[in-house]
């Protein structure tokens, strides 16, 4: 019988083996060998990766949809299928879920990246990585308002704490960004400054006056944005803020750019897109597309240099083509007779306006765009500085960075086209000069400008279908948001795209 | 008065008596042997009784017996898990061969395996279960012992989905509980909705490379009832496969050699009015047939050769299918030998398999060998099995591309003219191939020899089995078992350097995959008998391991033709290494209770730990219980009823656990993206699925009711089955609001409801000693439906057009449809062209709720013709050919107005909005290229003819001097013809792709029908 019993003991001790302690040791092998968490990752290894997703966004997505309703870019005749959607104004197509325009969905992956960042570095106290999310978090925020309008804010990034997240009126997000900023700003200049830099800063390295530069440029655009939306009283207060803050505006020689190490193996995103492929042959966009005759002809009547370091001259002539236009059969229109991107293999070499190296870096904000803002804001009374000063230095800051000579900006100044002070409409000659700089490098901000002003009477789409006066506002809600967060997307109201206007579009 | 005297008294007493003893007296020995109708095995133990006295016998080892009864006595023989035959002894006939047919299709008094390998009789079983035994699941003689299960089982779907060497197949018992899609990097291959497949008691993830002829049987038990001891991967339903092992007395060889070839049917149809070109001019360059109606004239096709001829070709439709020239007969050939002997205290089984197949993609080939070792040894009161099998299967095809230019290119291509790509001088060189456009549209030729995928699979799979028998109420087993498969592959395509589109840059992969599972099983039984009341008890621990290791080193950036190895390269090598692990461990236990042996009360419960979820959540508790009653033993009124032979009523309720996780889903990892590192800067990226530490595991309640009953001595059974599965809390990637940043979360959300209804019906027609003939027919009735998914989500896509639709059955097509009125006319717009509706219209589900089997077994002497039919309704499919067909031209459709703008038949104008009137005289703004779209969707109904086998097996008579002890030789064919619904004349809607049911990729070859012989010996 005992040995029944000391039988049973042992039966029971193997039976009931899972209970023990020794098995949780047994069954901990959950944590991935393979990738690591982020945990394992410090904050410098992230860092660099959100940034280079916005600038990758902005030069490519942005350039794209703001190239086609900017006024800037059309197609030649081999391109007359491509980029339907954008020719034709196609709501529904563009927000559809696999062949649409991802603008919602990669500027919300982007907003984790910095979200993630910003909870991290709040656990940790590092002020500069908090403030520096916040600032870029805020450029997102504000180009999405300008897409969809109203957007979630407050109840966004919450992952399953909050899965249908409610809207906020554009306006409302537009000021909550605008604070974020400045919290943003605040927080980086409070940061310790280190000695050797920030490697994985590829902004600005880790100075930290010029992240307060952008955050207040990048709220300058807000600002400027509402122009015509009545609400002075906010917008001087809020210069008058930055004013007080005391860092400025980017200035001569402070273009934002993006630089995570490009090299002859590893070349810039934007140059292998539109221009030449890693293995040096022309892609497929390059082939495409081509200048609006209205953007020649702008360059033309202003004898304005900068045309020959952007476009391949045909037969010394400079040849654009017409957007949306479907006729393929009239020749002037043809890939040989239009003027493709002048780049460094058609210069002899030598780095042409847009296109230089294959080691360029990204642009995300260009000095003369700042330059221009300011000039508005000057314009407009808002900032006490000589709008004529900051215009030609805008101006001057754009033939260096298409490589145009000095010398040559005097005389186009003096143009009766080009001049400032006896402008008729002085902010109209901003908005002009800005339009001819920001060319192929800051393209969105030419259909925001449209949207705002009016100017420059690009012509409208010449796809069937199109009416005259029909222009594109805004996108509509992706697809993804009317499967899964409808309600809210629905309460919104009407998003049809060249019905319904954003909030500063007035 | 009549009044007998003593003595004639006595004397009508002794003739009474002579008389009854006459019929004694004149009893003679009848003898003869009993053996089984289908294999024409002797019966061992068969017994055999005077009806109606209790004079019997059973059979010897032989199956031979002797028994005394007289000329007009009816002979009642029985053996368990057959039908009762009947004969009545002849005056002058002393032998006698009874052929004996299996009671297959229920289970009545038959041992079945169980869950854990374990055999119990199926009275006891309270959910459903069914057996096939090998000599139906052979009679198709099919390479994957899957495909020899089709149709034979109600409520088993399988779905053979390809029709390459070593095609694909997937089995579906019950439905859908599961709305996670497998990821391409699951450990084992299985996806979340598969059975678990247990070989011999031990649980491994593919039995496809399993030798047919090694099984014994194969036991379905469905839904999670019966598989309540398997943990969470029996919730699904088990697939239990039983090795045969020799017997005790016995010794024999056996040999089969089949060879069946392999032909393509149902080709999508093509127009043979135009040929190649653009805009109605011909293009001897252009592959889409846009061209003007063929005229029968020659023209120049494609470019001008080195030599500096032209390549001519007929302007005529074809007079047969050329794109059935680029086809090849496939042929496969299995040659099997096996030994199986024993005797007293060990038994052994030994077979070898070798089976090549080349396929119907010319340069196709796969050959596999197969190796097994079962045995078994008595010490005693310790019985000791050990079965070992060794599998190497070694596969060469090129991947998907030549068929896909095929339905694209014009109905008169050569495909003669383009065979030789190696000699600059042919047409077929790319240099010279009549089109450009690259990728699929390449020379078929070039392409099956340049892009190649080889791989070589071995695998090992072994147990260990122990069974102690300490007393006669407790006995104790543990089971060990290793599975293990190791794979090497290399893809590769050659480099050709050619100009612009023409060039084909060369690449390799080669890489490496292992994956081992040990399993472990301790069982303790313990039976009592009380009274009338019988217990059975059992407990057990499992413990469980995998791991994964994938590996691969490529380049795509080859320098030579000819020197296949990532050294020989430019640019930079890429590679990757990834490792998963998963263990589990469990305490099980299962307590029956039986009355009177006609009441049988089952209880079991089961607790898992599992690695892939937190500490806090990985341990989850899930029980069940079930009930089964004879209605004949416990209803005397009933057990009185002649034509009631059997009936039994079953039920059972079960609440399983399931975590349909990979390993490492719980935190999320970083990965490099968008070029980092560069130069030594590091970036790395969150994944865009929200993980959620907190995930629970995900139940699935399911119950279930049925009947069993055999009617007239076993010679029809029926069967009926009512069951209800709720998954509820389904771990689950719920796609969700951008806005929060994640593309996904991993949410317990999710519901799934089942309701099923399964029949069978099955009895012999004809039933006499030598002409048999025995019918059956099952079906099943699917109604699933997506109850609940995650906060705001109403629709999910799971692939292309397959998605996932609250309030529908899972997984439902959309499509983009034209616009349509109430009526379902197409409202075309101002143009005279269809209008798009602006969201997408649902058509239906992509698995179809009815699934029917019906077989056929005739039987005559040695002869007998077997067919085995498989009927499906109510699904949808896709085809993403169709579609191609548009674009390219080949369609018919395209050609049915002429290429004239037409008016779109039976379409309406809506002049106002919901008012339509019919369109009498609006023209399509074109009948050309730029005009037509297309969707390619149909209903998936078909009846197909899966299996066809007549065979003969020599008399005995004629084997007597031979060596042999039987002799069979047959003909088989499977998917001999198809029925389709009439708006389907283009796929086989069989075809699933990427784990989606009803999706035809543009990949996918046609499917094909194989007939051939072939011989079986036994010596």
């Amino acid at each position: 019988m005992t040995r029944m019993r000391s039988f049973f003991i042992v039966i029971a001790t193997l039976l009931f083996l899972p209970l023990m302690s020794g098995c949780e040791d047994f069954l901990n092998v959950n944590d991935n060998p393979n990738a690591p968490g982020s945990t394992n990752l410090g904050l410098r290894h992230k860092f660099p990766a959100a940034l280079l997703s916005t600038a990758i966004q902005e030069s490519d997505q942005m350039n794209i949809i703001g190239g086609f309703w900017g006024g800037y870019w059309g197609t030649n005749s081999d391109g007359s299928n491509q980029y339907y959607d954008l020719k034709t104004y196609n709501g529904p197509s563009i927000r559809n879920q696999r062949d649409g325009i991802p603008v919602w969905e990669e500027s919300f992956n982007n907003l984790l990246y910095y979200e993630l960042i910003k909870s991290e570095a709040d656990e940790k106290n590092d002020l500069f990585y908090s403030g520096a999310a916040k600032i870029m978090q805020g450029w997102h925020f504000l180009r999405l308002v300008d897409f969809y309008n109203n957007i979630p804010f407050d109840d966004a990034l919450q992952g399953t704490s909050n899965p249908t997240p409610s809207y906020e009126d554009g306006e409302q997000v537009y000021r909550k960004s605008i604070d974020l900023i400045s919290l943003g700003i605040e927080e980086v200049k409070t940061s310790a400054n280190l000695s050797g830099g920030r490697e994985d800063d590829i902004l600005f390295e880790g100075n930290r006056v010029m992240w307060a530069r952008f955050g207040n440029t990048i709220k300058l655009r807000a600002l400027i944005r509402q122009s015509e939306t009545g609400n002075d009283s906010y917008i001087q207060t809020e210069i008058d803020k930055i004013m007080a803050e005391g860092s400025g505006f980017l200035s001569e020689g402070e273009t934002v750019t993006v630089n995570p190490g490009y090299s002859s193996s590893q070349p810039n995103n934007f140059y292998t897109k539109f221009y030449r492929d890693q293995g040096g042959s022309t892609t497929s966009v390059h082939h495409y597309i081509r200048p609006t005759e209205f953007l020649i002809e702008q360059y033309q009547t202003r004898n304005d240099p900068r045309i020959r370091q952007l476009y391949i001259a045909i037969d010394g002539e400079f040849n654009g083509v017409i957007f949306g236009n479907e006729n393929t059969s009239d020749p002037r229109y043809h890939p040989e007779n239009t003027s493709a991107f002048l780049g460094p293999e058609e210069n002899g070499h030598r780095p042409a306006g847009i296109f230089k190296s294959p080691e360029q870096p990204n642009i995300l904000f260009s000095s003369f765009e700042s330059l221009f803002l300011q000039a508005e804001a000057a314009e407009r009374g808002w900032i006490s500085e000589s709008a004529d000063r900051l215009y030609k230095s805008a101006i001057l800051e754009s033939f260096r960075q298409t490589e145009i000579d000095e010398s040559l900006l005097d005389e186009y100044l003096n143009q009766e086209s080009v001049i400032y002070q006896t402008a008729p409409d002085k902010i109209e000659r901003i908005i002009g000069q800005k339009w001819l700089a920001l060319n192929s490098i800051s393209n969105i901000e030419a259909w925001n400008d449209y949207r705002r002003l009016g100017w420059p009477e690009f012509p409208n789409s010449a796809a069937s279908g199109i009416g005259q006066n029909e222009r594109p506002l805004r996108f509509m809600y992706p697809e993804s948001e009317r499967s899964t967060n409808n309600e809210n997307a629905s309460k919104q109201g009407n998003d049809e795209m060249t019905v319904s206007p954003v909030w500063w579009d007035q | 008065m009549f009044k007998m005297s003593k003595s004639q008294l006595s004397l009508a007493l002794g003739v009474l008596l002579l008389f009854s003893l006459n019929v004694n007296s004149f009893a003679q020995t009848i003898s003869g042997t009993v053996k089984e109708a289908d294999t024409g095995l002797p019966l061992t133990g068969a017994t055999l009784t005077v009806e109606g006295t209790v004079t019997g016998t059973t059979t010897d080892g032989e199956g031979w017996f002797e028994l005394s009864a007289s000329p007009g006595d009816v002979i009642l023989v029985s053996y368990i898990g057959f039908t009762t035959e009947r004969f009545t002894v002849q005056p002058d006939q002393k032998l006698y061969e009874i052929s004996m047919v299996q009671d297959r299709f229920l289970l009545s008094e038959v041992v079945v395996t169980g869950a854990l390998g374990l055999e119990r009789p199926s009275r006891e079983m309270g959910g459903s279960a069914e057996i096939v035994r090998s000599a139906e699941l052979n009679r198709g003689r099919t390479i994957n012992p899957l495909t020899g299960l089709q149709g034979k089982v109600s409520g088993l779907r399988i779905n053979v989905f390809d029709s390459k060497v070593d095609p694909e197949i997937r089995i579906r018992l019950r439905g859908t509980r599961s709305l996670t899609r497998i990821s391409s990097n699951s450990m084992d291959g299985r996806d979340p909705n598969d059975p678990i497949y247990v070989v011999d008691g031990m649980p491994v993830p593919s039995i496809s490379r399993l030798n047919p002829n090694d099984v014994e049987s194969i036991t379905v038990l469905k839904g999670a009832n019966a598989a309540a001891l398997y943990g969470s991967e029996g919730v699904n339903g088990a697939i239990m496969i039983t090795t045969k092992s020799g017997y005790p007395g016995q010794s024999e060889v056996n040999f089969s050699h089949t060879t069946t070839f392999s032909n393509v049917y149902m080709l999508p149809p093509r127009q043979t009015t135009y040929g190649q070109g653009n805009d109605g001019v011909y293009s001897p360059t252009q592959y889409e047939s846009w061209g003007p109606a063929f005229d029968g004239s020659m023209r120049d096709f494609g470019l001008p050769l080195p030599d500096g001829t032209r390549p001519q070709i007929r302007y005529a439709a074809p007079s047969h299918d050329v794109r059935k020239d680029l086809f090849n007969t496939g042929v496969n050939s299995q040659n099997d030998i096996s030994f199986a002997g024993g005797s007293e205290n060990s038994t052994y089984f030994l077979s070898a398999q070798y089976v090549t197949q080349k396929g119907i993609i010319p340069e196709d080939t796969n050959d596999r060998v197969n190796l097994r070792f079962n045995g078994t040894r008595a010490f005693g009161n310790l019985d000791t099995k050990y079965n070992i099998n060794f599998v190497n299967n070694r596969k060469d095809i090129t991947p998907d591309g030549p068929w896909v230019g095929a339905y694209q290119y014009p109905a008169n291509f050569n495909h003669n003219l383009i065979r030789d790509w190696e000699n600059p001088d042919s047409p077929g060189n790319p240099h010279n191939y009549f089109t450009s456009a690259r990728s699929w549209y390449r020379n078929p030729y070039f392409m099956i020899d340049n892009i190649r995928n080889e791989s070589s699979e071995n695998i090992i799979n072994g147990l260990v089995e122990l069974n102690y028998n300490f007393t006669d109420w407790f006995s104790a087993i543990y089971r060990i078992g290793l599975f293990s498969s190791s794979e090497n592959y290399r893809n590769f395509t050659r480099k050709f350097e050619a100009e612009g589109t023409r060039n084909v840059d060369g690449s390799l992969t080669d890489g490496t995959s292992s994956y081992s599972k040990l399993n472990s099983d301790l069982i303790l039984r313990f039976s009592q008998n009380f009274g009338r009341v019988s217990t059975n008890l059992l407990l057990g621990q499992n413990v469980r391991s995998d791991y994964r290791k994938r590996t691969s080193l490529g380049t795509d950036q080859l320098l030579y033709p000819d020197v296949l190895n990532p050294d020989s390269r430019s640019g930079n090598l890429d590679g990757s290494v990834t490792i998963q692990e998963f263990r589990s461990m469990a305490v099980y236990g299962e307590l029956t209770t039986g009355f009177d042996d006609y009441l049988y009360l089952t209880l079991t419960g089961r607790n898992d730990w599992v690695s892939t979820l937190s500490p806090d959540n990985r341990s989850y508790f899930y029980p069940g219980v079930s009930l089964s009653l004879i209605l004949t033993d416990a209803i005397p009124q009933l057990r009185d009823f002649r034509p009631l032979s059997f009936a039994k009523l079953y039920g059972s309720w079960n609440k399983t656990g399931n975590v349909t996780l990979s390993p490492y889903q719980l935190n999320n990892s970083y990965t490099q993206n968008n070029g980092f590192p560069y130069d030594g800067l590091t970036g790395f990226y969150p994944g865009l699925s929200n993980p959620n530490p907190n995930i629970k595991p995900e139940f699935v309640t399911s119950w279930e009711v049925g009947l069993e009953t055999s009617f007239f001595d076993h010679r029809l059974h029926l069967g009926a089955t009512y069951v209800y599965s709720d998954s509820d809390g389904q771990i689950f990637d719920a796609s969700t609001s951008r806005a929060t940043g994640y593309n996904s979360a991993l949410v317990n959300a999710g519901r799934m409801t089942n309701d099923i209804i399964e029949l069978n019906l099955s009895g012999d027609i004809i039933r006499n000693q030598n002409l048999q003939w025995n019918a059956g027919f099952n079906f099943a009735y699917t109604y699933n439906v997506v109850r609940e998914l995650y906060e705001g989500l109403q629709i999910r896509q799971n692939f292309r057009q397959s998605f996932i639709v609250l309030g529908e059955q899972f997984p439902s097509l959309m499509v983009s449809d034209y616009k349509r009125d109430p009526q379902g006319r197409v409202v075309v717009g101002e143009n005279g062209d269809p209008v798009k509706a602006i969201d997408n219209t649902l058509l239906g589900t992509l698995v179809p709720p009815y699934t029917m089997g019906i077989n056929s077994r005739f039987h005559y002497k040695g002869f007998s013709v077997n067919a085995q039919f498989d009927w499906r309704m109510g699904g949808w499919f896709y085809s993403e050919v169709i579609p191609r067909m548009y674009t390219a031209g080949t369609h018919p459709e395209t050609a049915r107005y002429n290429r004239e703008p037409f008016i779109w038949p039976n379409s309406v104008i809506e002049v106002e909005e919901g008012v339509y009137v019919e369109n009498k005289d609006r023209y399509t703004s074109g009948g050309g290229k730029a005009f037509w779209s297309a969707q390619g969707a149909a209903p998936s109904d078909f009846l197909k003819l899966r299996e066809l086998a007549i065979s003969y097996s020599l008399p005995a008579s004629w084997l007597i001097d031979s060596p042999f002890r039987e002799v069979k030789v047959g003909i088989v064919g499977t998917n001999l013809f198809m029925i389709t619904h009439p708006d389907n004349d283009f796929a086989d809607p069989e075809y699933m792709y990427n784990q989606t049911d009803g999706y035809v990729s543009f990949r996918h070859i046609p499917p094909m029908r194989n007939f051939g012989f072939n011989i079986h010996m036994k010596f």
